[in-house]
């Protein structure tokens, strides 16, 4: 026990009180959207109605009619899905050899891969356009969102599991090479299961990357490979009426990564500050 | 295979796959930011194409600095990250200060604040605009409205009404005109971003020297003092990474722009090269070089910290 403990009234009884304050407030939007997902159009912008409603499962029930959400819903889960597995297939190699195969370059190689992730995305917009429309003729395929997802999250993909792959005793890897295990054997039967938390934590933290990205899944799809950013996006225009259905489906869009993210919550300061706050 | 040539092998599609991703789209936007390059041309149907006989030289980079636009652009996205970083880290640093001790439900309360980090952006814009700060039928119109009638109703009454009588009807504030748009980003963003802001710093003042902190105590340092000249010099190097992180994802923001703007003028720079995108790709490409040098002069200053913390 130490001995600095905060024996003031506002430590006590004051400290608890404004932090549930905060927190409640912070939470407000998304409980308001999920409490407005459950009033009818209508009912949704009447004053009268604004706490007290008779509930209705109609907007989750007419989504598919309304918003066509499923289609877009099914594109996001696999653009990220695949994105996130091909950012771990490419991701575990690098990492492992920049972990227990360290050079002189190695720093730079890394601190390199981060300022790729630096480049305003606007800024290559058209050449993206241009290559994949007239060129690659990718434009608006699952198979361009999913490398274009992979690319954006791969450095942060790589310098997550190279911290988690750095605490691993390097005696371990070394005692799998005597006994004669080929390097794939040794990334898939010792790192893999001994780092698992580290690249499980990886693939959920790049997963709600991937499932939020905002810029190329909406510039370089128009229909066929859209995602819910992109139905979300396109569904910004209807003034008020309706609040209801719009509430609905962004709560089924964010609500499982929401809670996902939860699980995530300490490795997302490593993820983003790329190990920089300990 | 020799001791060096495997660990090579190992990176090589990770470093291939990024090296292509960086240059191929960076060089031809410089590229074209150096020829005359439209989409739509009647009288220069040459022009519509990128070829080397369209060299322009500079000229794009003029016509961009001498675009109005831009000069509003600048100023709008340095206006609204300034603001963005300005509320996250007052914030990000009271709350982390805030829930730094244990008290009843604390982990509960870190759940419901880091939740608006994981709405995803296009869903928080909707949200904010339509359903929270619209001036008619969102909760700021329904708010100001409910005030203003209980206003009235107060003037009604017998005695008190004259002690109310000269209070003003008030107007809810608009969130769809040029400025008051880039506040409505400011308000949506900091609320995604303070968790974000929180998280770090809470991270960091747990590495904080307990020690240091109980002699403070026992010499009879007032919390304010503790916090102005510990804790604060001790989260200085976070403050830091805080704000470049930020600096770098919010010089970008797009999907909060286009919700929102609409059409009203509110724009930044990513917004700017999507309209100029339209037909102009000349002056698109130009503006994303100069977008592009905004972004490295403050990752310089980020990838030398983390640079500084990797242990070889």
């Amino acid at each position: 026990m130490s001995i600095v403990t905060d024996k003031s009234n506002f430590g006590n009884f004051y400290r608890p009180i404004l932090a549930w304050l905060v927190a409640l407030l912070f939470f407000f939007p998304i409980f308001w959207m999920i409490f407005t997902s459950f009033k009818t159009d209508a009912d949704a912008v009447k004053p009268e109605f604004l706490f007290f409603f008779t509930p209705t499962f109609d907007n989750y029930l007419n989504m598919t009619d309304n918003y066509d959400y499923w289609r877009f819903a099914i594109n996001s889960v696999i653009t990220s899905t695949f994105a996130t597995t091909l950012a771990l297939f490419v991701g575990i190699p690098a990492a492992y050899s920049m972990a227990f195969n360290p050079t002189r370059r190695t720093k730079d190689v890394l601190v390199w891969m981060l300022s790729t992730k630096m480049l305003p995305a606007a800024a290559v917009l058209y050449p993206m356009t241009f290559l994949t429309k007239n060129f690659l003729n990718i434009f608006d395929t699952h198979f361009l969102v999913i490398i274009v997802l992979c690319l954006i999250n791969l450095p942060i993909v790589i310098w997550m599991l190279f911290t988690y792959f750095k605490e691993i005793p390097k005696e371990i890897i070394e005692a799998g090479k005597m006994d004669g295990v080929s390097t794939w054997g040794e990334i898939k039967d010792i790192l893999i299961p001994l780092a698992w938390g580290g690249v499980a934590s990886t693939a959920l933290l790049c997963f709600i990357f991937c499932w939020n990205e905002a810029y190329w899944t909406v510039r370089l799809t128009t229909i066929d490979a859209a995602t819910l950013s992109k139905l979300i996006e396109g569904n910004r225009a209807p003034e008020g009426l309706f609040f209801g259905r719009l509430s609905a489906v962004s709560t089924a869009a964010v609500g499982p990564i929401i809670i996902l993210g939860w699980f995530c919550q300490k490795q997302l300061v490593q993820g983003l500050t790329f190990g920089a706050v300990k | 295979m020799s001791n060096r040539t495997l660990p090579r092998l190992l990176q090589a599609p990770a470093v291939l796959l990024l090296l292509v991703w960086m240059l191929v789209p960076l060089s031809m936007t410089l590229y074209f930011s150096f020829i005359r390059y439209v989409l739509n041309s009647l009288n220069r149907p040459e022009w519509t194409s990128p070829s080397l006989s369209n060299w322009r030289g500079f000229g794009n980079y003029n016509y961009v600095l001498d675009a109005k636009d831009f000069w509003f652009a600048v100023q709008n996205s340095v206006f609204i990250v300034g603001g963005i970083l300005f509320f996250t880290v007052i914030l990000g640093l009271s709350i982390a200060v805030l829930i730094n001790k244990t008290f009843p439900g604390r982990g509960i309360v870190r759940v419901l604040l880091i939740s608006p980090f994981f709405v995803m952006p296009a869903v928080s814009g909707v949200l904010w605009i339509n359903m929270i700060l619209d001036p008619v039928l969102g909760l700021n119109g329904i708010a100001v409205e409910a005030l203003n009638n209980l206003v009235k109703d107060l003037k009604d009454l017998p005695v008190l009404g004259s002690f109310f009588s000269l209070w003003p009807e008030l107007t809810p504030i608009s969130f769809r005109a040029t400025q008051t748009s880039a506040y409505a980003v400011i308000i949506m963003v900091t609320w995604q971003w303070t968790p974000f802001a929180v998280l770090i710093f809470m991270t960091s003042l747990q590495s904080e020297d307990q020690q240091q902190k109980e002699a403070a105590v026992l010499d009879g340092a007032t919390s304010w003092a503790q916090f102005r000249y510990m804790t604060l010099p001790h989260l200085a190097r976070p403050i830091a990474i805080v704000v470049m992180i930020q600096s770098i994802f919010h010089l970008s923001l797009y999907a909060e722009i286009e919700i929102v703007s609409r059409g009203n003028g509110n724009k930044n720079l990513p917004y700017l090269i999507g309209e100029f995108a339209n037909n102009n790709i000349g002056a698109a490409s130009a503006t994303g070089i100069f977008a592009v040098i905004l972004a490295n002069i403050i990752a310089i200053f980020l990838l030398r910290m983390v640079g500084k913390n990797l242990v070889d």
